[in-house]
């Protein structure tokens, strides 16, 4: 990966380092609802309403979407910050739908939604991974490829 | 006689990667090619693999531009080498859950999968964990796990608790947990489906990664060294590679690992016009060779 400043204005540079927190974390909400239907899907009982893990991901979305609202965004980083947002009202009917039903769908959806946001947000700047693959088996020695 | 043809598939490469992600601590020793495989498993009716790789859509252009990966191919045109399509797989050993492993799921729509219980049930606690911890996430991408939903309502998916012996005729899984990753499993094939078989297989995953894991860097004084990578612990890694050559008395070019440049020197095995290379293990009555 090249360096930001390199490949972007100031300004949106700044808003890559400001989002991106707010990017993993909605990333990693959207995987801990899909881990939680995993569990219901595959007929565990510990159930998704009332899961410890529900109150956790309700904080860091919480956390996510205030610092996505008040992120400034450029014309260069336009796209990528309704991308965002739109992640994050997804996550935000997922998390409303898990906390009230034992359904699948209701809850699937919007993640399913919400990943695809993430991703087309993923494309449009450098910076924003959904893997992490510089700690991937595959891609720890690989860098020094580069 | 054999009851399964077996295959080592390649589906992408990396032409230079270092040695020490390889073999635990071979710092500064070069870089090697790393080929990119899944197994595949063909017999008694079936039609199996060990693995279904990964995702060329997510990740071919990342894992490109950033790491190196090469000639990434399709399963359909990968399988069609050996006459087989991605529908007709019917079931699919997942050794663990990187991306590079089970990142394809969604290419096999009539297969049943198979992980290991704890793989899933370690994966979805990790991901409960406070973002400091974000390192045991690695390799893993959360559209696989909407995609093991998906295996889970369809009642595809199998989760496997510890070893199971003949989930096919002859196949078992053995559980490797806290190696590579939490719940990994290497699948062993007893080709002749005795219980005490001579003719044995084993499919490591990325429990091994090349030959020097297994017989370390001296053929007079041979070593188990670990691979490069594990989010368990190298002690288990080491005491698992002892299980497998047991299971092969002895005979460590039975023990396949699939990122291993090297297979092409113990089995037959041809370059496709795609550069992708196919080792042929074993053959099964009445199944062509495919590399001849």
């Amino acid at each position: 990966m090249k360096p930001l400043a390199t490949e972007l204005d100031e300004a949106t540079v700044a808003y890559v380092l400001e989002t991106r927190k707010a990017f993993e974390d909605l990333r990693q909400v959207a995987a801990q609802l899909a881990g939680l239907l995993v569990l219901e899907a595959a007929g565990a009982r510990s159930g998704i309403p009332g899961h410890p893990m529900l109150k956790s991901a309700v904080h860091l979305h919480a956390e996510a979407a205030d610092a996505v609202q008040s992120a400034r965004a450029t014309p260069r980083a336009r796209r990528h910050h309704e991308s965002l947002l739109r992640a994050c009202s997804e996550i935000r009917a997922a998390l409303a739908a898990a906390r009230d039903t034992l359904a699948i769908d209701p809850i699937l959806i919007p993640v399913r939604a919400a990943y695809a946001h993430l991703q087309a947000a993923g494309a449009e700047l450098p910076g924003f991974e959904m893997v992490s693959f510089e700690h991937g088996c595959c891609a720890v020695p690989m860098r020094s490829t580069r | 006689m054999n009851n399964y043809s077996l295959w080592v598939m390649e589906f992408a490469h990396v032409p230079n990667y270092p040695y020490s992600g390889l073999v635990y601590g071979a710092h500064n020793q070069g870089t090697r090619r790393l080929p990119y495989c899944y197994i595949l498993i063909k017999g008694q009716g079936k039609i199996a693999m060990v693995d279904v790789g990964y995702n060329h859509k997510a990740y071919g252009e990342v894992l490109a531009t950033m790491f190196g990966g090469r000639d990434w191919h399709p399963p359909d045109e990968v399988l069609a080498e050996c006459g087989v399509a991605p529908k007709d797989v019917t079931d699919v050993f997942l050794t663990h859950s990187h991306f590079d492993h089970m990142g394809n799921i969604e290419d096999f729509p009539n297969a049943t999968f198979y992980i290991q219980e704890r793989e899933l049930s370690k994966w979805v606690w990790t991901l409960s964990l406070e973002r400091r911890f974000r390192w045991l996430m690695l390799g893993i991408d959360p559209a696989d796990i909407l995609r093991t939903v998906d295996l889970a309502r369809q009642g595809r998916l199998v989760c496997v608790n510890g070893d199971r012996e003949d989930v096919l005729p002859g196949i078992d899984l053995h559980a490797a947990p806290d190696t590579h990753t939490y719940g990994s499993m290497y699948v062993r094939v007893r080709n002749d489906r005795t219980p005490n078989s001579k003719d044995t297989w084993i499919f490591a995953g990325d429990l091994v990664y090349t030959f020097e894991n297994l017989r370390g860097n001296d053929p007079n004084d041979p070593e188990y060294i670990p691979v490069g990578f594990a989010s368990g612990s190298q002690f288990n890694l080491v005491m698992t590679t002892e299980e497998m050559v047991k299971r092969v008395d002895g005979d460590i070019r039975r023990i396949i690992p699939v990122h291993e440049d090297r297979l092409k020197d113990l089995f037959p095995s041809r370059v496709t016009k795609a550069g992708l290379r196919i080792v042929e293990l074993a053959l099964a009555a009445g199944e062509p060779s495919r590399v001849r």
